[in-house]
This record gives structure tokens, sequence and C-alpha cells, in this order.
């Protein structure tokens, strides 16, 4: 189901990488439960960490799905879903405790707020944020009010100690958003369609 | 030279995070600050969370309460992870009802009259200096206002009751409601001009979306942020993040 070693790869190069760091991770559409098993199990589960998922793209419910299915472990991961709202479909996320909703992805301060409540919330010393995806983001905000929600996001979690890692789909992706991204990280890991990293 | 942004007043740490760094460091102690802003924009929950902090501090904190039954308040109000009922059991946190003051002091006339005004300003000093209290919430300083009619008794009221605040040394919130679409940053008009500092709540709409937004408009003793920030209300308190302006016509 997925390449073990791609996810090895995208852990054994996070895992070099010091607490408060910012990553650009640029997949392939088809990556994508490389990068969930890299970055979620191989990396954030075997480090302890208390993972705050930002989903953008997908509901909360259909990553789970993704993770049950690849045998991930959920039970550290706190979502905040910005797209179940808005598709009217949030009714189960009433009842998930670990999920948090924001009723537009257009609402990017209330985004910020929600992931520092769970930061404010987790007991581990090791958090990981991760965005998923830029690109979905760029599709409801301009590049002017996304970028400077980057900035504020990330310097805000750098703060606290936390790793943050933006998601993009290379083929989404503009060179616009590569700028933006790379603006606020300190490492980019791109992960081809063959599965290496170039 | 290093320039001085704070002052050399004491500070009154509100303890919500985000408003303590928009004031360098909190309310300058004794000051009188007019919370004021349409209603669902979270006043009496940051006017709440205000005393909670200063009652877990140790400093003894009232809330008068003028619209609503301070028990429902109690029921009602956001469940807190920090508070702890305790604090009102043991009089830390003290909830006092002003109509049943005003029956106390036979003040159920619709408009009070000059004499009736120095009697609810001397029992309100009198409980302030009786419980040592050190911060005060009134909620809401509006509907104190209908009972006094003119600009003239509503601005008598408010600057003795702020002298008298200021001089037991309480640091006060008091809290005001406006129309949702208002130039005035109070009902009367008149509030705005004695109080020590203005904070600003209301409802944006942005693109549909409608953000909880906080502005600290003036605050005497201290230089502060004039910048909009948006705010949730949460079980951790009061946050608070920049509002984003990059290409947005916000208002």
């Amino acid at each position: 189901m997925t390449d073990s070693r791609t996810a090895q790869n995208i852990a054994d190069q996070l895992n070099e990488l010091p607490p408060s760091s910012a990553v650009s991770l640029q997949m392939s559409v088809d990556n994508y439960l490389d990068v969930m098993r890299g970055v979620l199990d191989l990396f954030a589960n075997r480090r302890d960490m208390d993972i705050i998922y930002v989903t953008a793209t997908i509901s909360f419910e259909a990553i789970k799905r993704v993770l049950q299915a690849l045998d991930i472990d959920t039970s550290r991961v706190y979502f905040v879903d910005c797209i179940s709202h808005i598709m009217m479909g949030a009714s189960a996320a009433q009842h998930d405790e670990h999920t948090t909703l924001v009723e537009s992805p257009t609402m990017l301060e209330n985004l910020m707020l929600k992931v520092e409540y769970l930061i404010r919330q987790s007991q581990s010393p090791n958090k990981l944020v991760v965005i998923d995806s830029i690109n979905s983001l760029a599709i409801h905000n301009n590049n002017w009010i996304l970028s400077e929600f980057l900035h504020i996001l990330v310097s805000g979690l750098r703060a606290r100690e936390a790793y943050t890692i933006i998601l993009s789909v290379e083929e989404h992706s503009t060179p616009e958003i590569n700028n933006m991204v790379n603006l606020v990280c300190d490492q980019g890991i791109r992960v081809d369609k063959g599965g290496g990293s170039p | 030279m290093m320039v001085q942004r704070t002052g050399d007043r004491e500070r009154c740490i509100t303890g919500i995070e985000g408003l303590d760094t928009i004031l360098y460091g909190g309310i300058p102690r004794a000051n009188t600050i007019l919370l004021t802003g349409s209603c669902g924009t979270g006043k009496t929950s940051l006017a709440l969370e205000f005393l909670i902090h200063g009652a877990l501090k140790g400093e003894n904190s009232l809330f008068i309460s003028v619209t609503e039954n301070s028990e429902k308040l109690l029921a009602n109000i956001i469940p807190y992870k920090f508070f702890d009922k305790g604090l009102v059991k043991s009089g830390k946190l003290v909830l006092v009802d002003l109509p049943v003051m005003y029956e106390r002091l036979g003040l159920t006339k619709a408009e009070l009259s000059m004499e009736e005004i120095d009697l609810l300003v001397a029992a309100i000093t009198d409980l302030v200096k009786e419980l040592e209290t050190k911060r005060l919430v009134m909620d809401s300083i509006t509907s104190v206002c209908y009972k006094l009619k003119t600009s003239e008794k509503i601005r008598d009221f408010i600057l003795k009751l702020s002298k008298a605040l200021s001089d037991a040394d309480c640091t006060s919130i008091l809290v005001s409601e406006m129309a949702g679409q208002s130039f005035s940053y109070s009902m009367f008009g008149v509030e705005e001009a004695i109080a020590d500092g203005i904070v600003y709540m209301a409802n944006m709409e942005r693109r549909g979306d409608l953000l909880r937004t906080l502005q600290v408009i003036k605050m005497r003793g201290t230089m502060h942020s004039r910048a909009k920030y948006v705010l949730d209300l949460t079980p951790v308190g009061v946050l608070l993040v920049p509002l984003l302006k990059g290409g947005s016509a916000g208002t």
C-alpha cells in the first residue's frame, strides 16, 4: 500500500531537524500515503509527539479512515478541520473529542486560534503541526493574506518549539506558493513521483 | 537613552496573555476601563476571566451584575478550566446583583436623582472597601445609565464611581453595550470620554465570515497596541491573534 523506503526516507530527514523547525514537504498526489506514514507514524508517533493536523483538503473523517487503513495510531492526532463545515458535513466532528472545526478555510485567524488552543492543551513537550495543504488554503485565500498567515503561524510555533510541516502538492503548486512556503521554512523536502527525494 | 514604553505605573496583570501583551504588561493599576461592544462579542466572558485570574492571584474580586442574575451567570459562563468554585466559597470572587442593591437602598424609581446617585456610589464604594476589592467588574454600566437618563447624571455617576474606585486602588472594568453600527464607543456617548481606557470588542464581517475582534482604543498610563486582534473564547480563556490584513479591504 505504501512504499516503506519513501516513508522511512521522509522520517529520516525529519529526524535530523531540531525542534521548532519549519519544513516544506512537497509531494506528488501519488505519494500522499507515504507522506502520512513517514510524517505521522515513523516520525511523530515514534518520538512521542502530539500531532495537530490542520486539514483544508479533505474532512478529518476521511483522513482518519486513511490513517486507520494504514494502521497508524491516531490517539495523539488532534484535527483542526477547515473544510467539513463548508461542505455541510460537520455533524460527526461535533461528537469527536479530537476534532475542532473552523467554519471556513478563509477564517485563517480562527485556524491560528484553534492551533494555539490545542498547543496550550497539549501536555507533551514534543509537538508537531501539519498543514494539509497550502494548495487547498490557496484556493480560498489570496497569496497576500496566506503569506501573512504563514509568517505569523510559523513564528508562533517556533516560539513554542513545535515542529511545523507544510504540505504542498506538486501538481497543484505555483511558483508564488512555493516562494511563500520557502520564505517561512528552514528546510524543504521534496518527494518525487518515483518516491525518492531528488 | 532607552525609551520608556510602559510608564512607571504599577500594573494589574489581567491574566489574559494576549491582552497583557497588547497593554505592555497589563492595565495600569486603579484605572477604570470601559469594555465596550455589541452583543455576542465576548465582553462578559473577558471581564469574568479578568476577575477569576485576579482571584486566583489572591486579589479580592467583585462582579456587580446588573442585567443577569449572578447565579445564572455562573451557570452559563463558559466552563473555564482554571475556574475554581472555591474562589466563590472563600469570598475571593464575590458576585453581587445590583437590582438587589437598588431594593435595599430604596432606589426603586425609574430615574435616579443626583442624591440617589451619590447613595449608589457610596454603597458600591463601601462594599469595595469592606471586601478590600482589588478588581471590579460592573456588567453593564449601560443598564445603570438607563436609570440616569441625562448626560449630566451619567457623567456625574461615572466620574464619582471611577474616582472612588481609583482611590480604593481598585482596577475596574465597566462593561458597556453599544449598537452594532455606531460612531461612538458607548450608548450615551459620555462613558467613553470619562474612562481611563477603552477596550472595544466587535463582530467584524469579512467576505461573509464573522470574526470576533478586540482593539484597545485608549489606555491612560501606558503605551499600547492600537491594532485589531481576532479572539476566541476557549476553556483556557480568551485567546488573541492579530487580524490578518493582507489583500483584504477589512473594516
